[in-house]
């Protein structure tokens, strides 16, 4: 019976590996099609980022630069994975214990600096700047949505983000975080966090292609640009899910029942497709701030945006 | 037993022809503008001549990249840039050599520091002939790339490592400026 | 022009001072230019005369508040290349004195930089005198390269 069970969870493992990597390299290619057409172009078409993993996988030759920088995307793909078992997808959680609100953070952290030994390991001064200023783009950001995430925790009275999904799921589009003023505040804090940790302008510094080559990934060629382009398209998929999980109520409209499941699931995705699209729409826009001027942009307005949900939810919850 | 040797070949066969198709529809290129021919480049990228709805993209480094673009002439300090940059790409790669410098050293014919003829140092898959070649000439050998790709025509990167020592001993006189003994003694007389 | 007052010869030239000078009045002269005004180096150009049997090295200065360009010229053995460097005056000369060294062969002491600039492992006569044939030396070098022919569509 033990064993039946670890063979479902293995096989739901790699149905999440599958359609985390699909339904990123999907977007990845709308995203390419819709800047195109903010820049009045025709753009790639939507299945162009498919065509590009399946030429950087077939490659011929393959340049390794040793055993971390082999192993370093193994970490990133697992690191980020093992992010979206936490992650209640559409309200189905694979993997959930007390404090995962917290774990997740920290399992988000784990890509990165898999990312980073793997640049590192690359030994081009140009992948060393890029880590660098990952690591600097990183730190910044998450201090604001720490702090959203703390408002969240005190509001609900947890740090389950099962329990969060549960809580926010009760009375549909109604009981969703974001529709309550302070949460509307964090939010907007919480989706420029996210703009970050997706890479997208204006954060784009750490990969600026046309200043340090784009950075952490210069030495990477052929499988290994590949799997990285695999690893992006999963970490796309793992962070808007955490912002949906956090405000949108997961995407739960539904209870019990297949049928829920199935809407459930539609329901998230076009969440995730949203909140992907509005990050879109942000990067076309803007151009890319300097790395102290997002440091100063996170950790100044975002965090002070933060600290006033922050104190709101608090006053609401002794009352 | 495991298939027969045929069968490999066959196999072989169908996931390269599986490989160029995607190879084909995602041609990343480096461009190597130290010439001229440099401002021919943003166009053909932005707005007016759009060249990522063929799946063509600039890259950063010529680790990723499938396609090295030269542009313009090219002198013996930057020649041994160029090689550099070609060895460094991922097989399968391919060179479009761009503007009547690299044919045959255009109207730098008789400069003693332009290289003339670029295949002598590395393949080149196309060349675009004109001074200067218009945007369209660019996307134009694209689609042409894409043909020689899809029929399996362009192999330079393969006669590069067949021939790898012919290609070293060429770079390696030029770039040491070697005449050698009875090459200036019969071109003596004839001059 | 004011460069011709100051120096007391020289003449005009299309809008410009033209200035003969000898090889050891060249120091004072550009001294005394860059004091009084023509704090600009714009750049050293050289000049081979075969048939004379000299270079020309042109010295040429400009001055921002009167709007003039002046040109030291100066005439230096062919067969005896051999300048001093103005480079203690104007730290930029150095460059432009390393490119003529390369490109004209003329040694300028007190120059500690003559190293190869443009040029890299360059083995033959400097390729900007009279007397190297550039056509002779394209044939020689470029055109004796052999091309490298595969069969027709090969591959591995």
């Amino acid at each position: 019976m033990d064993m039946i069970g670890m063979a479902i969870k293995i096989a739901i493992l790699i149905a999440y590996a599958i359609i985390g990597t699909c339904v990123g390299l999907l977007f990845m290619g709308i995203g390419r099609k819709i800047i195109a057409r903010v820049h009045n172009r025709v753009g790639p078409p939507f299945y162009q980022n498919f065509i590009d993993v399946a030429k950087l996988l077939s490659k011929k030759t393959n340049i390794s630069h040793g055993w971390i920088f082999d192993l370093a995307l193994l970490f990133s793909i697992s690191g980020i994975l093992l992010t979206l078992l936490f992650l209640p997808i559409g309200g189905a959680q694979l993997l959930s214990m007390d404090g995962d609100a917290f774990l997740v953070l920290y399992l988000l952290a784990i890509p990165a600096l898999g990312f980073a030994l793997g640049a590192g390991a690359s030994g081009n001064p140009n992948a060393g700047v890029g880590v660098m200023r990952a690591l600097v783009m990183m730190l910044s950001y998450e201090l604001p949505f720490v702090i959203t995430l703390i408002a969240l925790m005190i509001y609900y009275d947890t740090t389950s983000l099962a329990t969060i999904v549960k809580m926010q799921s009760i009375d549909g589009i109604k009981s969703w975080a974001i529709t309550m003023p302070p949460f509307m505040i964090a939010a907007f804090a919480a989706d420029m966090a996210l703009q970050g940790m997706l890479m997208e302008q204006p954060f784009d510094i750490p990969v600026a292609p046309h200043e340090i080559a784009s950075g952490p990934m210069v030495e990477f060629g052929g499988k290994y640009l590949g799997s990285l382009m695999l690893y992006k398209a999963i970490a796309l998929v793992a962070e808007t899910t955490l912002f949906v999980d956090l405000f949108l109520g997961g995407g739960v409209v539904m209870h019990s029942g297949v049928m829920a499941a199935i809407i459930n699931f539609f329901v998230w995705l076009g969440l995730i497709f949203l909140l992907f699209v509005l990050s879109i729409l942000i990067a076309a826009s803007f151009p890319r701030f300097r790395i102290e001027q997002a440091f100063g942009f996170y950790w100044k307005y975002e965090a002070i945006i933060a600290a006033i949900s922050l104190i709101w939810v608090y006053i609401m919850v002794i009352k | 037993m495991g298939l027969h040797n045929g069968d490999k070949m066959m196999r072989y066969e169908e996931w390269s022809k599986l490989a160029r198709k995607a190879s084909k529809k995602s041609l990343w290129m480096v461009h190597f503008c130290t010439g001229c021919g440099a401002v021919e480049m943003p166009p053909v990228m932005t707005s007016r001549y759009d060249a990522e709805r063929f799946g063509i993209t600039s890259m950063a480094t010529p680790r990723q990249a499938d396609v090295l673009l030269i542009t313009g002439y090219l002198t013996v300090k930057t020649l041994r840039r160029v090689i550099q940059v070609y060895e460094q790409m991922q097989s399968p790669k391919y060179v479009i050599a761009f503007g009547s410098c690299t044919i045959n050293g255009g109207m730098y014919w008789d400069s003693y520091n332009t290289i003339k003829h670029l295949e002598k140092y590395i393949p080149v898959d196309l060349y675009i002939a004109g001074c200067m070649p218009r945007p369209e000439g660019i996307i134009n050998a694209f689609i042409k790339l894409m043909k020689l790709i899809d029929e399996g025509k362009a192999r330079g990167w393969e006669k590069y490592q067949k021939y790898y020592d012919r290609y070293k001993e060429n770079q390696r006189r030029v770039f040491n400026f070697e005449i050698k003994e009875e090459q200036k003694e019969e071109k003596n007389e004839e001059h | 022009m004011k460069s011709i007052e100051l120096l007391g010869k020289g003449e005009e030239m299309h809008g410009r001072a033209y200035i003969k000078l000898n090889v050891n009045e060249l120091e004072e002269a550009i001294k005394k230019l860059k004091e009084n005004g023509f704090n600009h180096f714009v750049m050293l150009s050289c000049i081979d005369w075969l048939d004379k049997g000299k270079f020309e090295l042109v010295y040429h200065m400009w001055n921002y508040e009167e709007k003039e360009h002046a040109m030291l010229s100066i005439d230096i053995d062919r067969n005896n290349a051999v300048m001093k460097s103005m480079s203690h005056i104007f730290p930029q000369i150095e460059t432009y004195e390393r490119e003529v060294h390369e490109m004209y062969g003329i040694k300028f002491e007190g120059n500690t930089r003559l190293t190869p600039f443009l040029l890299e492992n360059w083995p033959h006569d400097p390729p900007m005198r009279k007397d190297f044939d550039s056509k002779k030396f394209v044939r020689q070098m470029y055109e004796s390269i052999p091309f490298i022919e595969g069969e027709e569509n090969e591959g591995i």
